[in-house]
Parts: C-alpha cells; structure tokens; sequence
C-alpha cells in the first residue's frame, strides 16, 4: 500500500493545493481502498447490468452497514460509548484503547520482497541459464569422479552461469525497486494530526490514537478522520466523491435526516474530505471498522493488466526459450546416437547451445532503455510509477481524457458578453475586442464588481492575473478576474460600498447587493446577478446603447437569442440587472435592511449577460491533432454537460465534424434516425449510455471517429473504457477526480495529473504529469514509440551474434572440429562486448517522423516478428558466423592445421593423453601446445564477432534509412563502439585474461581478416534498405523489413 | 484518423480456436497458404536465400582462396617459437592402447595369451611400416659417413636386425621368452625446422642421472656426442626397483642426422626402441622416459620433453 499524501511539490500554489495542506494518513489509507473500491466496482461491473451496477454497487455496501448510532438520541450514544461532550474520554482509557485498536487499516497484504525476487530470480531466461549452470556443475563432477586432475572449466562456468543469473536478478529487482523508490518519494508522508477533547482538554493526537466515543472536532481542509456522527456543525461539508463519486460537496449537519446511514446528515464516514466549515463529533468507528475498511476487506487484489510490452517480452522469452530447448534437444540426442559421444560431451554441447541461444544480457539491456526513456521523460514532467509504461504510451491508439482539469484550465474564465443586443467575444489576445467605453459595458463591470463575494487572496504582479488565488465560487472569480483587467475592483469598490445584501440561494437563482455610489453624490444602486431568465422577469427596462428601453418582446427575442446562442455554446450564462434608486426616496443615509428588503428588487433595468467556460489549456487544441496525425483517437469523457462537453470538445479539436444532434437538427429529424456512417461525430450522455449494452457501446466507438462522453458516472467511465479495450485498443486514460480513478485503473495506462490530480487518481494512476500539461502525453507517446523502435533494434543487434555463438558448437558436433568458441567466451559477448552497445541503441534518434504514423497494431506488430529473426538469424547471424569461422580456419592453418585437415579431428585433439597429433605439415603437436593453438582460435574467433558487431551495431541504427542519412550523431554509441573494442583489447592482450578467459594474444594480422565480412554486411544491409526505400510496396520492402 | 479506415481498422477477427487457427496456420485452403504462405511466397523466399547463401559460399570462397596464397605448400607460416607448437617437441611413445581407452597410458598384456598380445604388436607392425617403404622414397639419403641430408632428402632410417628382440620376427618381446619384457618405441613431436641444441659433458645439468652423463662423456670423446639422449626410468621406489635393466636400440638417443624436420615427402621420424629386459611380473610400473638435449624442457605435469606410460606384464 502506497501510504502518503501528495502535495509536497505544489502545496499552496493553487486553490486547491491549499485545501489539500491537510492531506494524511486517513487520505492516505483511503488512496488504497478507493482504488479497491474502484477494482471491485470492475469486478462487479461484469455481473451487474452496467446501467444498474452503481446504484447496486452502493445496495452492496449498504447492506454491510447495519448500525444505529445515527439514529438513537446522543445522550444514550455518550452512555454507551462512557464518554460526554464536555470532558471526552478519560484520556488514560483511551490511550489503552487506542494501543488494543490504533485507529489505521491493516495494510494490504503485499507480495514480499523475497517472493518479488525469487520470481525475477526464476523467471524469464533465468529458467535456462540455472538448468546450464547446473548441468555444467554436474558435468565436473562426473569428470572429477572419474579423474581427480579434472580441467576446473566446467565447474567454472556452472559458478559464472550461477553468478550470472543471479546478478541480473538483483539488477533488475534493484531497479524495479529504484522506481517504486521515486513514487514513494513522490508520495511523502504526512501524519494526520486529530483535534480530540480527553480529560475535559482538547489536545492534538496522531488520528491513529483515536479511539471510540472520542470527541473531535473537524475543520476545513481536513479529512475526516473516523466515522463520525455530528454534535454541532457550522456550515460543514464534505466531499464524498472517495465512496461514492458524488462530486458535489453535501452538507453536515446534528439532525438525522435518513434511516440510512450513507443518506444521513449527522454521519460522516472515515477518509471523506471536509471542504467547509467545521464541526464537533463523536467518533463512532475506527480502523478497519469504518465504511471504507470493511470495503477494502472485502475488495480482494486486483491484478493490473499486463502491459504490452511485457507481453511483447513474454513472447519473446517462449520463442528463444523453445528455440534454445529444441536445438539443445537434437543435438544432445545427435552427440549420443549419430555420434556415439559419451554423455558427458553430448551434456558440454546442450550447454554450449543453452548458453549461446540465450541473449543473457537483453533483459537488462531492455530494463536499462526503459529507465533511460523514464527518466528522459521525468525531465518532460512525466513521471512514471511503472517502468513498462514509458512503452504502454507508445502503443496507446485510443486516449480516452477527462475533461475539466485535463483538457481544459478548469478554472471558469468570461469567454462572451452580450450587451446592446451584440454578442461580443472576449479574446485576450485581442484588445478592444469590445466597446469598453459603452455605458453598458461599465454597467455589466459595475455589477459584476459590486455585486460579487470574491475576493484576490493575492495581488502577485509577478503572476499572470488569471493564476491569482482568489476566494469565492467559480463564476465570481472568473468575474474579478476579467473585470481587474479593466480596472482594479478594490478601486470599484472602494468608491462603492456596499450597504445592503441579498446573498445567491437557489430558490431565489439570484443575488442582490444596493451600493452607495460616492462619486455621484451618495446615490444607491440596486444591482442584481443571477439565471439570465429570473433576472430578467425582474426588470422592466432593458439599457441599450446608453439608453434605458422599455423591455417589449423585440428585445426579449433578442435575450432569447442571445441566451439560446450562448447556453447552446456550452457556456454558463449570467444575467445582469440594475436600478438607481431615486435620491428622495432613498437619501444619502438611508438604511437598508437585507433580512426584510426595504429597497425594489423588480423593475431593474436588464444590463446584460456575462457567459463564462471553462476554457481549454492552450497547448491542448494542437496536442489533440497532434495525436491524431498520430493514429490516436482522443474521446472525451466527462462528467460535465454535454453542451459543455461538447464546446470544449471542438474547440480542442475531438469534434471537427457535424455531431449526430446537429445533423438530426439540420435535417429536422430525430437523432435515432440519424443512421451510423451519416456523421461522424456523436456526443453520448450517460442517459444514453445507461440503456445501451457492452454490444451497443463498442458500436458506437466502431462508428464514429469522434466521440463525446457527458453526464457520466465513474462506473460508467469505467465501461466505457472497457468497451473501447474491447474492440481492440490500447487505452491511455487521463483524468484527475476520484471518479476517474476506476477508469484509470482499467486503463492500459492510466494518466493522473499532478497538480490538480487527488491522491486517489494518482495512486490508481500509472504515469503522472506534474505539470498537468496534455501535450506530455504527446511528447511520452513519442518516447514510448521510440523506445519501442529502439529497443526493437537493440533486440536485433543482440540476436545477431547468437548464430556465430551457437554455430561452432553445432559445427563441433557435426563435422566434429575442435571448438571453435568457448561457453565463457559466448558470456564474454553476451555480458560482455554487446551490452553497452546494446544499451546505446536506446539514444538512438528516430528515422522518420514517428508521430506521423498510426500506433502499432498490438495483434501484428509484434517487437521480436519472423523478418526480425529471419534478417537476424538466417543473413546478418550467419554472415557473422562466416566471419568467425574465417579467423578461426586461417589460424587453424597458419599454424599447420589446414581446414581440409580438421574434421574429424575433434575426439583426438581434446585426448589429453595424445601428445603427438599431427597435422598438415606433417609436425606432431603437444596436447598443452594444440590447446594453445585452439585457444588462439577461439580468441579470434571471438574477435571476428566483435569486429562484425561493429559492423551490426551501425546497421541496427536504422530500419529503414541509409548510416549516411542516419549519421553517426548518437555519441553513446560511438562511446560503446570504443568500448566493445577496449574490452576486447583487454580480454585478448591484458595479463591473467588468458587464465581467466583462456584468451590467447592474437598477432596483428588477425585484426584484418575479419574486417571484410564486417564491410560485406554494411554492404548488405545498406542494399537491402535502399531497395526498401525505394519500392516500398516491393518484395523485399514485405518480407525483409523488420 | 481516417474514418472509414477506422471501420476496418476495428472489426473483430473471426474467432478462432487455438487448434483451429493452428490447422489453418498449416494450411489455408482459402488462399493456398502453407504456413503462412503461398507456394509462389515460399518459391521466392527460397529463391532468395539460395542466392544469398550461394553468393555467402562464393565470398566465403573466395576469401579462403586468398588465404590458401599466403601458405607455403610444405611449410607452416608460423614456425618453431614463432608458432604455437614451440620449440620444445614432446616425446611419445608406441605401442598405443586401443581407442576405446582413450584417456589410458598402459600396456597391459599377460604373457603367453597370443589373443592378448597380437593387439600390442599389431599396433606396432602398423606403426613401422613406414620404415620399412622409406627405401623406396626418391627423397632418402642414406646418410652413411656424413652427419646431415643433402638438400631436400632426408636421412634413412632403419630398422634392422641388430635391433632385436625389437623387430617383428622377434614380436618386438611382447612374447617374452625368458620372463624378457617387451620393447616400448620412443619418438620425438616432429617440429618443423626445430634444430637440437646437444649436450656435452661440460654442459650437462647437474638433475642429468650420472650415467647419462658418463655416458654422454664417453660418447663424446669419440665425437658421437651429436644425439639427443633418452632415459627411462621407474617414477616410484618401487618403479624402479620393479623396472629391471633396460636396453636402448639402436642406442641412446636419436642421432642428430634426422633433424631439422623439413617436412620432406616420406620422411619418418628416428626411433629409440625401449627394451625392458627384465621387469617384474605382475605388478603396474610408472615409468617415464626423457629426451635430453639444451633446448627441451621437461615438465611432467604438460609432458613435455618426456613421455609417461605405465607397464604391467602378467
């Protein structure tokens, strides 16, 4: 369980960083179980039909609460619990309690670190390299029995084997540690503090020592830190979105309301946020007891899906896997039978063959490039939790993206006016936009000003005004907000103070405030915001161009229109009105009374409308397009009206076409007899989707290419996340609220955002952008897409010398040679040379625009296909084993063994007792002095493979373009092919090699044999890329394209 | 995002078994496709690769043509210390014992068993043919009354009676007669234009056994010090005292003449024929022999400049 609360990097620099300040132990805990929540709604999703799964979801858990404590008067509460709410629990039982039962959920059980080891310890490839290790172990011991004076090399290479498995299950363990570190980190910890009332004193205690009948008071910012039912409240509200994905703040207060404790006033349930007010309350569950943790006792674990990559991986491992088991197989059987070996050669052999078919480095090369990306991409403010995600991104074909707070600022901002009968847009990259001199415009400033509540908690010249903190709902914010533009509102409202107040209550739908007016001599206005149409019932007069006109039905329809046009828009509309009261009635002095109105609130004058949206982030319209040149579908799903949903979603471009309402409308038809194909775009309310069917759902994502999502419930976010995996996705979800966290989870990737994310998306979330900025997504897709290239070809480049490694051991067994390559020398290539090379193909840039291709099709584009193994395997590997073969025979006969003279020879030169095998030239050869000379050529042998490593390694740069566009511009690599060449310097030149290595030094002739094979495979694969270019839909562009 | 493509791009494969979608893997009857391909697909593709392995086997061809130009026909590139076989030859011995026994060193016969000691003698009788062709080889010199061949001859060896009980009529004493022992024949590692370095009385090592060394002192004086000289002996104790008096033919050593080894056509190596006189019955003897000249090491462990091999006569 990832226990910790977020807001070390953010605290206090946005509105609702400051109500997360008190962020704790409680949240913490209920980060995890909300996530179960949400797994256990997808479990339940499958059962229950969809429409109906949230509402019996709740039936579920309301069936577990059976209590009372809501309903029963508080004296008897106080009774039963030996407590009283003026002196609390003794503060001596309570401790004791509190130590019986701390007030926390029993973590989640999690896999140990040891089963999390043993798994990497025995997974993968390591299956194979312990089976070799063991068998050569085995192989020793046979040979010791039989003689004591035994050669110690098969023993040495059963401990390397070992070593070898061994230390790259620590280095992936470790790293895979390293970054569940950096999320840890990322979610720091920060105790709950509980104000609670023991011995007649209120003290601060941890919230985990809060025991039962305790009494607390919660405030503002707070999370409630047990189960809770109210003494007295002051305007408290809590947001329950954590257990139910209400989004909406509910008020609290001492009344019991409901027989059903989650409807009730007076409770408050354990990890729910206060967002206002504060309240005195009696503890009545704890722990494990409250709501949330008999849910998450119920809720087992969920397994996260297997991330495409991994997949690709797993794939990967069973094909070399049975191809290692399937050679090893025949040959040992071919060693025994055909060539009647004894059983202790033919088990040397099927080692041989396991070691070389086994890529033992790739794993950790493979790891190394997802770390590097990771850690490319924490540097873009990307930070990710799984290191496989930084691929996952790259795969994505389907970003399903929350709406406020992702794509938009979600911050409300005046986007239109409407005044003198004109709509006006307001663009802040446009001055003047509107007639600020108009009478009416300083109307609609006055009011919005005067009429308001907000106010700045801050004046920061050095912040853009918009980012200014401020106090106070949305839409006066907004207001504030466009009207200090046009003159400070402290200035307004100095010169007008406010004398009488009428505030905003929803029978009502609007607010009054009466202000002296100094500067003209003392004169009170009324002014009056609120519903365009309740507003504007109450007035009589409407000002037009300087002028107040009596209100007749022209300029009604003129409001309708306007209001209509606006409201259609996906705006919220505000109506403005105002009334200068007479001087002889109402002198200077004159006492107003806000509880009995003593002043006109009809037969205003109508100023206008303010229409306000929540407008998108500015780099998001082009990070859409960008991922759909990209192939990647971008729907919105969103809990917010359609009409919004569906302003926002055009003009972030995810609707560009006609939407099936629009058509319906155009065409004076309903919208189900809009036929599927006829347009393009479809905006669907989870009303809708409430009726419909998994079928109906997947078809109408197979239908339409752009989609809207509105009204919709965090149940109904998760199916249609599912649906859109259903027909075949990788789906990228984006979201912040708790009500995103299912989908999130559901997700392939499931993107949370840092700042205005909560902890619960963040901890169901896989990647997290710290800036909250959409176009990361874009720029982690095309990392994600690189990686996947690059590690594609890292894969290539590796797999290429398993043939020159595995072939001298078939070759041994065929035309029975003396061995052409030793097993340490295969882990000297595998461990050795190949891993940093390997490893710099991950910095390798991309040929071609990757952005502008469609994602991978997870089906058919597979990271290890038949053309990679085909171009790896069967041309570069073999010409690579030429190239050993070669060195290996001109030293073989340069020292008297011609080619025509080796095979068969195999039995004699391994008999230690033959000291005089003869060869070409008739000389007679020393058992010591041939083993010298086969030494010498597996040290060339080894060499060759280096050198055409080179050779591979520039070739596995590209797929597709020519070195020569590419270049040579990736200093890694360069780094690596200096590096592969020291080492192989070291291993044949540098004193104690030749015992460790049985290396031998090589004279400088050797250096150059090889190096025409290495230019023949440049040659080669430069041709076999032209040809690719040039005829892209030719045969070779379909069969040798990897 | 194309919107009709989006179509294609969604519908759902048909849905297949794993057996099912294997068999039609094998062979689709639809489109003619065996594993996946069609027989035009799978023509081209190996088409492709015979030539590709074709022009692979061309290359590699050619490559090994140059190579073979840079050899000598009848001498290796790299001699002597220059190489990797040293200048240091090892010494070897015959009889062998059987294949089957790769990994043994011993002779083991019981004495009287014709079964038993046609193997070692058979083994022998191959390993002299030579000898006895080499009369035959335009190369050979006879080399009687000079110490060298003339250029690109090589100078005779015999095998002749005087040899005895070492030669074939006699079975080489593996019938032994007279509780006699069998005859063991030492040669040197053949090292191309490896050139012995020999001893003198004055040069001899002080861990030369004494009578080598009177007798090299002996031999000196009388100018036919220019051998390189072979001693065998009993490894143990008790080798030693089992081992019983040894006989050299022709004598102690190899005799200078036949060195350098030029790899000239029918050219055999010189023999020391081991003759154990008298070795006890029935018991495994350690025994092993060295070559002595300046410029051979020994070293038992790599055996080197010596041969080891155990006896047992039953």
């Amino acid at each position: 369980m990832i226990r910790g609360s977020i807001y070390s990097q953010s605290e206090g620099t946005t509105r609702k960083g400051s109500q997360i300040l008190g962020a704790d132990d409680a949240r913490n805990t209920a980060v995890s179980v909300a996530v179960e929540v949400s797994a256990k709604v997808a479990e339940n999703r499958k059962r229950l039909k969809q429409g109906k799964s949230a509402k019996d979801n709740v039936a579920d858990l309301k069936e577990e609460l059976n209590m009372d404590e809501h309903l029963v008067p508080l004296e008897e509460l106080y009774s039963r619990y030996n407590t009283n709410v003026e002196t609390g629990l003794p503060s001596a039982i309570a401790e004791k309690m509190a130590d019986e039962k701390p007030n926390r959920l029993t973590p989640q059980k999690q896999t140990p670190a040891v089963i999390k080891f043993l798994l990497t310890l025995f997974g993968g490839f390591s299956m194979l390299l312990w089976i070799g290790g063991v068998l050569a172990i085995i192989a020793y011991i046979i040979d010791y029995s039989r003689d004591s004076g035994a050669p110690r090399d098969n023993l040495y290479l059963g401990v390397v084997l070992i070593a070898v498995v061994c230390i790259t299950s620590i280095f992936s363990y470790y790293q895979e540690a390293k970054s569940d570190a950096v999320m840890k980190g990322f979610l720091k910890m920060q105790p709950q503090r509980s104000h609670v009332l023991r011995d007649g004193k209120w003290s601060e205690v941890d919230a985990d020592f809060l025991v039962v009948g305790d009494i607390i008071t919660v405030t503002y910012g707070n999370v409630v830190p047990a189960d809770i039912r109210i003494i007295t409240a002051s305007s408290f509200k809590v947001d329950n979105s954590s257990l139910t994905g209400e989004a909406e703040a509910l008020s609290r207060s001492p009344e019991c309301t409901d027989d059903n404790p989650m409807e009730t006033k007076n409770l408050a349930f354990y990890s729910t946020n206060a967002v206002e007010g504060t309240c005195t309350a009696i503890v009545l569950r704890t722990g494990d007891d409250t709501f949330i943790g008999k849910i998450a006792r119920l809720v087992g674990k969920t397994k996260k899906k297997e991330t495409p990559i991994r997949k690709e991986i797993r794939h990967f491992i069973h094909l070399i896997t049975g191809l290692a088991l399937f050679l090893g197989a025949i040959f040992f059987t071919l060693a025994m039978t055909v060539q009647k070996q004894q059983f202790l050669q033919a088990l040397v052999f099927l080692i041989g063959i396991i070691v070389a078919n086994v890529p033992e480095g790739l794993l950790a090369t493979v790891t190394v490039s997802l770390t590097l990306t990771a850690r490319k991409m924490a540097k873009n403010n990307v930070i990710v939790k799984n290191l496989e995600a930084v691929e996952t991104l790259g795969s994505t074909s389907c970003i399903c993206s929350d709406k406020t707070g992702t794509l938009t600022q979600n911050r409300m901002t005046v986007n239109h006016l409407w005044y003198d009968l004109r709509v006006w847009a307001v663009d802040p990259a446009v001055e003047d936009c509107f007639q600020k001199e108009h009478n009416s415009f300083k109307m609609l400033y006055s009011i919005a000003t005067l009429n308001s509540r907000a106010t700045f908690e801050e004046t920061d010249q050095s912040k853009p005004l918009s980012e200014w903190r401020t106090s106070g709902d949305a839409s006066e914010s907004a207001l504030i907000k466009f009207c200090q533009q046009i003159r400070p509102i402290s200035d307004a409202r100095k010169d007008n103070p406010k004398v009488a107040e009428i505030p905003f209550n929803s029978t009502n739908k609007y607010a009054v405030t009466v202000c002296e007016q100094r500067d003209e001599g003392g004169r009170f206005v009324v002014y009056m915001k609120g519903a365009p149409e309740r507003v504007l019932a109450r007035c009589s007069k409407i000002l037009v161009c300087d002028e107040e006109a009596p209100l007749d039905d022209t300029y009604k329809e003129h409001f309708e229109k306007a209001y209509k046009e606006l409201g259609g828009l996906g705006e919220r509309v505000l109506g403005f009105a105002y009334h200068n009261l007479d001087t002889s009635h109402y002198p200077p002095g004159f006492q107003f009374d806000s509880e009995k109105p003593n002043f006109p609130c009809e037969g205003l004058v109508f100023a206008g409308l303010y229409a306000l949206i929540d407008p998108p982030r500015p780099a998001v319209p082009s990070s859409v397009k960008a991922c759909q040149s990209a192939g990647i579908r971008v729907i919105m799903v969103t809990g917010d009206h359609p009409l919004t949903a569906k302003a926002i979603a055009r003009s972030v471009n995810i609707i560009r076409d006609e939407t099936v309402d629009e058509l319906a409308a155009r065409k004076g038809i309903s919208e189900s007899q809009v036929e599927p194909g006829e347009a393009k775009a479809i905006v669907v309310s989870g009303q809708k989707l409430k009726e419909m069917d998994e079928e109906e759902v997947q078809n109408i994502i197979r239908d339409y290419d752009q989609i809207v999502f509105a009204r919709t419930s965090p149940q109904q976010k998760l199916v249609i996340v599912e649906a859109v995996q259903n027909v075949g996705n990788v789906v990228a979800v984006t979201g912040d609220g708790v009500n995103d966290s299912p989908a999130l989870r559901q997700a392939d990737i499931g993107v949370a955002m840092g700042i205005a994310g909560t902890d619960v998306s963040k901890s169901a979330a896989d990647m997290i952008l710290l800036d909250d900025d959409f176009s990361s997504i874009v720029k982690g897709v095309e990392e994600g897409r690189l990686i996947f290239d690059n590690i594609k070809k890292s894969i290539a480049y590796t797999l290429t010398s398993n043939i020159p490694e595995l072939t001298p051991f078939l070759v041994n067994v065929l035309l029975n040679i003396p061995l052409p390559l030793s097993t340490i020398m295969i882990l000297c290539i595998d461990l050795g040379t190949d891993m940093y090379p390997a490893i710099s193909l991950a910095y390798e840039s991309a040929e071609s625009d990757i952005m502008k291709r469609r994602p991978r099709d997870s089906k058919k584009d597979k990271l290890v296909n038949n053309k990679l193994l085909q171009i790896t395997y069967l041309q570069i590997g073999v010409l690579q084993a030429c190239a050993g073969f070669f060195n290996y025979l001109i030293v073989m006969g340069d020292h008297g063994f011609l080619p025509k003279h080796l095979k068969g020879l195999r039995e004699q030169w391994d008999n230690r007792n033959i000291n005089n095998l003869r060869d070409s030239y008739g000389q007679e050869w020393t058992y010591e002095s041939r083993k010298n000379l086969e030494s010498m050529a597996q040290t060339a042998f080894l060499l060759a493979i280096v050198q055409v490593q080179w050779a591979d390694l520039i070739i596995c740069k590209t797929r597709m373009l020519s070195i020569l566009h590419q270049g040579m511009r990736n200093k890694h690599l360069i780094i690596a092919l200096i590096f592969e060449t020291t080492l192989i310097i070291l291993l044949t030149y540098a004193p104690g090699m030749s015992v460790a290595f049985r290396t031998y030094s090589l004279k400088p002739i050797y250096w150059v044999s090889a190096l025409p094979f290495a230019c023949l495979i440049l040659l080669f694969d430069e041709m076999r890329k032209l040809i690719i270019r040039k005829y892209p839909q030719g045969w070779v562009r379909r069969n040798l394209y990897y | 995002m194309a919107d009709k493509k989006a179509d294609q791009f969604y519908t759902r494969p048909p849905k297949m078994g794993k057996w099912e979608s294997f068999k039609v893997f094998l062979w689709n009857p639809e489109t003619s496709q065996f594993l996946g391909r069609t027989g035009s697909s799978w023509g081209k593709i190996l088409l492709f690769y015979v030539i590709f392995y074709a022009a692979l086997i061309g290359f590699f061809a050619a490559m090994l043509a140059v190579f073979y130009q840079t050899l000598d026909d009848n001498k290796p590139k790299w001699q002597g210390a220059n190489g990797l076989i040293g200048s240091n030859p090892g010494l070897g011995f015959r009889p062998m014992p059987p294949d089957s026994n790769v990994e043994s060193t011993l002779i083991w016969y019981k004495t009287g068993e014709p079964l038993n000691i046609n193997y070692w003698t058979e083994e022998l009788d191959r390993f002299l043919e030579p000898y006895h062709k080499q009369s035959g080889s335009e190369n050979v010199d006879n080399c009687e009354k000079k110490d060298r061949p003339d250029e690109n001859k090589f100078c005779e060896f015999k095998i002749t009676a005087d040899y005895a009980p070492c030669i074939k009529d006699m079975r080489y004493g593996f019938d032994g007669k007279e509780r006699g022992g069998p005859c063991i024949f030492l040669k040197l590692n053949k090292i191309f234009g490896w050139q012995p370095d020999f001893y003198t009385n004055a040069t001899a090592p002080n861990d030369m056994p004494k009578h080598l060394r009177d007798h090299i002192a002996k031999e000196e004086q009388q100018g036919k010090h220019h051998v390189i000289w072979v001693d065998c002996a009993g490894e143990n104790p008790a080798d030693i005292e089992n081992i019983g008096p040894i006989n050299y033919h022709p004598q102690r050593g190899f005799k200078g003449k036949y060195f350098p080894f030029h790899n000239v056509k029918g050219y055999v190596s010189p023999l020391v024929a081991v003759h154990f006189e008298r070795p006890q019955r029935g018991v495994l003897i350690n025994i092993e022999c060295k070559a002595w000249a300046r410029n051979i090491i020994h070293d038992r462990v790599d055996r080197r400049g010596s041969v080891h091999f155990e006896l047992m006569v039953d």
